[in-house]
């Protein structure tokens, strides 16, 4: 994976260098900050053995509580905190079906999905949240130091979940709980728990991508997110990270979301049409994945 | 003892379901404006082929404790693929609509290769191919082409009527079904499919090969894409890279909503067909009682909940 990465960069380094540009950069990690939140997120849920696939829904939901927020005259950190809440909300509605009665995830979080969406369309109209007091879009910063902001927003997180991940007890659970939950259970570890907090995170990690989004724009889209739980999901396992729980890193997640966030762009670079961008994607996936079967099966 | 259990608890789900279908029924039959009339019965049946066919090959794919996430969008390759056969390549329109579903076989291949050969878990290849087979599409169209102007003939297959006035697209969905219940219910595949999904281990120790009936599902499951493709193109009468967007996630729906556990090795084909009148008769009711079609995804989702919870309920009951 990460020599799939130095190939695509070595490549493009002959092939396209205005690739490299400081600019196109800038651009490729503040369009990609947001996936990245997400992914440190989802990377929790599947190291526990879970799924939510209702990340697009929540992330939808987000962005427009943020736009309300704000026009509602809140200062920027209460928007910023209401947002996270909001997602971290969501994420508990999902944590309590899976955790608390003991459904399966990928079937509860696909009934969220659809049942979220459908609210939010319902309350809304599908009417975007329009006029947006100054101080909103890229927090009232501009766009030079805005976009800083959001780069480092996300990697704070990151370095935040990566940090504890390792380092803290409830970090070296979520690894307990996906690889045996019985044994998890019998060294003090409470599965449950666990679940339930991992669902928690991703909802407050997307509430913040939501964030993190829809300061970008002036006006807040209300059908925003949709497709999303398949970007953030195919980051992480192309990151290394099975989806059979217990194993991968978040390291692996940024190489995944820096690969799959590079492919369009780079083909621009290229000259080729970017309508292949998604066909190139799903190519990634299924490299990434078979290369890692090639690779058990060989030990 | 504990089978005569099982059988109890596939019974009264179905009957639950089957009691709610009814209900919905009565309660749009008295506030919907035209809900009792026969044509409006097929409009139903009409709309609902695709997803119902693609929900058929998924019940066969998640008994055996499998997922595939691809069959929206290889549904959108072979309808795309199809146009092409017929409108640039100019073949008639029969070798096209072959092309078509063809064109989902080989798709369903790809995913049984990567499963069924490589060992690789099914949500993981299928979604990868969600993304390649649509990304193809989009591909091949530069994002804009759209194939219409289809002849008549070939039009009539989703858009005409039969003496009597079904859809012509009712027939083959019934093929399918029938076909797909004989083989799920009265044979040693289906009842092979059944013990793969309860325990691939065990299905191996007992002589099923379980490789080869892996790869059969997915290959199914493909093969509903095609036709689907089709039956999609010849009712819309265009064929773009977004035909299917989203469909798989209504069949799992209706796959899931009729009973068949997600963890493999319990569902039925009548279940799914019952989950699938369920969400169809919903969308339609609330569309004729002119009440917010949100509505109808909303209650899917408080649907699908109440129906796992339930059987949460039951088996933690039965297992007491």
């Amino acid at each position: 994976m990460g020599l799939a990465l130095v190939a695509l960069v070595v490549f493009l380094a002959f092939r396209a260098p205005g690739f490299f540009a400081p600019g196109n950069l800038r651009d490729l990690l503040v369009s990609n900050a947001p996936v990245l939140v997400a992914s440190i997120g989802m990377t929790l849920v599947i190291l526990a053995r879970q799924i939510d696939i209702s990340i697009g829904s929540q992330f939808a939901i987000g962005g427009v509580v943020a736009g309300l927020l704000a026009k509602a005259g809140l200062p920027m950190p209460a928007v910023a905190t209401g947002t996270v809440a909001a997602g971290a909300f969501l994420g508990a509605l999902n944590g309590a079906l899976v955790a608390g009665l003991g459904l399966p995830s990928i079937v509860v979080t696909l009934a969220t999905m659809v049942l979220l969406r459908e609210t939010l369309r319902w309350a809304t109209e599908g009417v975007w949240v329009e006029n947006l007091p100054a101080g909103f879009q890229w927090f009232g910063l501009g766009q030079g130091p805005g976009r800083v902001a959001v780069i480092l927003a996300s990697l704070l997180a990151f370095a935040a979940f990566a940090w504890a991940l390792r380092h803290v007890a409830a970090g070296r659970a979520v690894y307990a709980t996906g690889s045996e939950p019985e044994v998890a259970h019998l060294v003090g570890v409470r599965p449950r728990r666990v679940v339930f907090g991992v669902f928690v995170s991703l909802g407050a990690l997307t509430g913040l991508a939501a964030l993190l989004t829809a300061i970008q724009f002036i006006d807040v889209q209300t059908n925003a997110g949709v497709g999303l739980e398949m970007k953030v999901i195919a980051a992480v396992v192309v990151g290394g990270t099975a989806i059979s729980g217990g194993r991968g890193t978040l390291v692996g997640t940024l190489l995944g979301v820096a690969l799959l966030g590079a492919i369009g762009p780079a083909l621009t670079f290229l000259g080729t049409e970017a309508y292949w961008e998604r066909a190139l994607e799903g190519l990634v996936i299924l490299l990434a994945v078979a290369a890692e079967a090639f690779g058990r099966r060989r030990k | 003892m504990r089978v005569a259990d099982h059988r109890f608890r596939f019974l009264s789900h179905e009957a639950l379901l089957g009691a709610f279908v009814l209900a919905e029924v009565a309660y749009f039959g008295v506030r919907g404006v035209n809900f009792f009339t026969v044509g409006n019965v097929f409009e139903v049946a009409r709309a609902s082929v695709e997803i119902g066919l693609l929900a058929l090959g998924l019940t066969a794919v998640i008994l055996t404790g499998g997922i595939d996430l691809s069959v929206g969008s290889l549904l959108g390759l072979s309808a795309v693929l199809m146009g092409a056969a017929e409108r640039s390549l100019g073949l008639p329109v029969s070798l096209a609509c072959l092309a078509g579903v063809t064109v989902g076989v080989l798709g369903g291949a790809l995913n049984a290769l990567l499963v069924a050969r490589f060992d690789i878990p099914p949500l993981i290849v299928t979604l990868g191919t969600f993304s390649l087979f649509r990304g193809l599409a989009e591909g091949w169209t530069g994002g804009v082409r759209n194939y219409t102007n289809f002849p008549e003939s070939f039009l009539f297959l989703g858009q005409g009527r039969l003496p009597g006035g079904p859809p012509p697209q009712l027939v083959l969905f019934l093929v399918a079904a029938l076909f797909f219940w004989l083989l799920l219910h009265h044979t040693a595949v289906g009842r092979g499919l059944r013990a793969i999904g309860f325990s691939p281990q065990g299905a191996r120790h007992a002589g099923i090969p379980v490789r080869r009936r892996l790869a059969l599902v997915y290959l199914l499951s493909g093969l509903m894409s095609g036709l689907a493709a089709v039956v999609y193109a010849a009712r819309l009468g265009q064929a773009k890279a977004d035909a299917g967007s989203g469909f798989e996630l209504f069949a799992i729906t209706a796959v899931v909503l009729g009973g068949t556990s997600i963890f493999g090795g319990r569902g039925t084909v009548h279940g799914t067909l019952l989950g699938l009148a369920a969400v169809a008769v919903l969308q339609n009711g609330l569309r004729l009682a002119d009440l917010p079609a949100e509505l109808a995804g909303l209650f899917t989702g408080v649907l699908l909940i109440a129906a796992l919870a339930l059987g949460r309920l039951v088996s933690r009951r039965s297992h007491e």
